[in-house]
């Protein structure tokens, strides 16, 4: 199907310790997917080794296209945006500057709708209008989640990787923010891949979930069957409180 | 009061010289990280290519577009054979790869073009010009001109370019760039060949005054360290100023200050840095770090 994400078998070391252990996932063009599990469960990794930032072996198929072999700026220019953990925005250059960097990373056929997607996106962010020559890193926690988030889709990717949007922020900034990614999806045509620890609220706006437990999938189903899930319980709270 | 105007003039004039150097160690510094003791050495390179050519009967505006495309090639080639494989190293491994190639480039300067001085006439000739009783030459003139365009199409190039601002982009956050779709390697190989035509923009102004000679840019490289470090190694508006500033304090110390002529005068800035640097450890303009190597 076009747009689809497919993971197979992948395998991420941190110096001689295999961190993921042959994690798989497919992602239909559309979709929001949840990637839940505590800290160290291997979220990061996982999206990182999509964006080609961390060396694995396994399969990654992008629309088709085998993105193993690429690095990381060719996986962006193929149309995979990551919003990283910590945001990743450039806290001296302006808003601004940060947005005309997003828009610089697109291909070739969007970039006569640059001055467009700007504007539709100062829409749907309206404080980043405010603060456009101002540092990025003068914004606060929120605002600079919505920064990355619209500089990553200032390069119109047709994948989005999302890690660890609510941390740092605000319970109601929060969730704002993941009401926020069924907007975007829609109006973006996005395929959504987001990792987050705050499980009940990545749950809400998924399709469907992947439950990750020290580097392996333990569960996927529809959001709702995840969320139902013991599996769920047992990576947040370990197999004994589980059951 | 004219004298102290004529000294200012002066001082001016050779701080341009080291404002273009110290900008194109700050260019480098805030893209690689590195602080590049070879800056002078890859200027005296420039002024020597400038030499040949005008030695071979070229036009020295013929000459000159030849000489800043090689210096470019050469911070390029600089950047991606000897830095980019100590990228992420320690200090000490960078002050090591900086100080071989101070030393490496010496010596093969002194190899290809031996160590005899040569005489480099200025483009912009050696006419006198005055405005009351304060003279300027028209070399001195032409050169802070030259200096002064290439200082404002460097800040117009960062302020307004997407190279530019893709250089800035991964000088601040590689990882993160590279999620834009970005090269740092290829940033920072062009951040080189910035610099390396800055740097030759300053051999070439400072050449009809000093001479092309192996060491004609060592005095300008430790006064472009000290202007960086007024500055700020993170600011290249505050390495142009504190260039400009040292030239002006430099010339001013030789004249005014008994005893202080010669070598001796260049004291009097380091002073001035020192006492500077106690109150603002990073510089007068820079909000950065503290410098890595």
């Amino acid at each position: 199907m076009s747009g689809a994400l497919l993971v197979a078998d992948l395998r991420a070391w941190y110096g001689k310790v295999e961190v993921l252990h042959g994690v798989g996932l497919t992602a239909e063009a559309g979709e929001i997917v949840a990637l839940v599990g505590p800290n160290g469960a291997g979220k990061t990794t996982f999206l990182r080794g999509i964006s080609r930032t961390v060396h694995t072996t396994g399969r990654i198929l992008v629309d088709g296209t085998d993105v193993d072999r690429l690095d990381a700026p060719a996986v962006a220019r193929l149309g995979v945006g990551h919003v990283p953990q910590g945001r990743g925005t450039f806290p001296e250059l302006s808003v601004g500057e940060n947005l005309r960097l997003g828009s610089l990373a697109r291909g070739r056929r969007f970039r006569a709708e640059r001055g467009a997607d700007l504007d539709r996106l100062l829409e749907t962010f309206p404080i980043l209008r405010e603060f456009l020559s101002r540092p990025a890193g003068a914004l606060s926690g929120g605002q600079q989640q919505m920064l990355a988030l619209a500089r990553a889709l200032l390069g119109r990717p047709t994948w989005l990787l999302v890690d660890e949007p609510s941390l740092g922020l605000a319970p109601s900034t929060t969730l704002d923010l993941f009401r926020m990614f069924d907007v975007l999806r829609s109006d973006w045509g996005l395929t959504i891949l987001l990792a987050e620890q705050n499980a009940r609220l990545s749950l809400e706006v998924a399709d469907r979930a992947v439950v990750l437990s020290t580097g392996r999938v333990t569960f996927q189903g529809s959001a709702a069957e995840v969320a139902a899930s013991p599996q769920l319980r047992a990576a947040y709270l370990g197999k004994e409180a589980a059951a | 009061m004219i004298e102290l105007l004529q000294q200012v003039v002066n001082g001016l004039s050779t701080g341009c010289v080291y404002a273009a150097l110290a900008l194109a160690i700050s260019v480098i510094y805030q893209g690689a990280g590195i602080l590049n003791f070879a800056q002078g050495e890859m200027a005296t390179v420039a002024a020597y290519s400038a030499w040949s050519l005008d030695a071979l009967g070229w036009p020295m505006w013929a000459a000159l577009p030849v000489v800043f495309a090689g210096a470019a090639v050469l911070g390029a080639v600089i950047e991606r054979l000897l830095v980019r494989p100590v990228e992420g190293a320690s200090v000490l491994a960078l002050v090591t790869v900086s100080t071989a190639l101070l030393l490496g480039i010496n010596g093969l300067v002194t190899v290809l073009w031996g160590t005899d001085p040569h005489s480099l006439a200025g483009p912009f000739g050696t006419k006198a010009l005055s405005a009351g009783e304060v003279t300027v030459t028209s070399q001195q003139l032409g050169g802070a001109a030259t200096v002064l365009v290439v200082m404002a199409a460097v800040g117009l190039f960062f302020r307004f370019s997407d190279v530019g601002l893709r250089m800035k982009a991964v000088s601040q956050n590689a990882d993160s760039a590279v999620l834009l779709g970005i090269r740092p390697g290829r940033m920072r190989a062009a951040g080189w060949a910035l610099a390396a035509v800055v740097g030759a923009v300053a051999g070439f102004v400072a050449a009809p005054a000093t001479g092309v000679n192996p060491e004609m840019m060592q005095t300008p490289l430790l006064m472009a360290f000290a202007a960086a470090a007024l500055g700020g190694f993170g600011s290249r508006v505050g390495a142009v100023v504190g260039g400009l500033a040292l030239g002006v304090l430099t010339a001013l110390a030789a004249r005014y200050i008994p005893g202080l002529n010669g070598d001796l005068a260049l004291s009097v800035p380091f002073g001035v840095i020192f006492l500077v640097l106690l109150l603002r450890p990073h510089g007068l303009f820079s909000r950065g770090s503290a410098v890595r190597a």
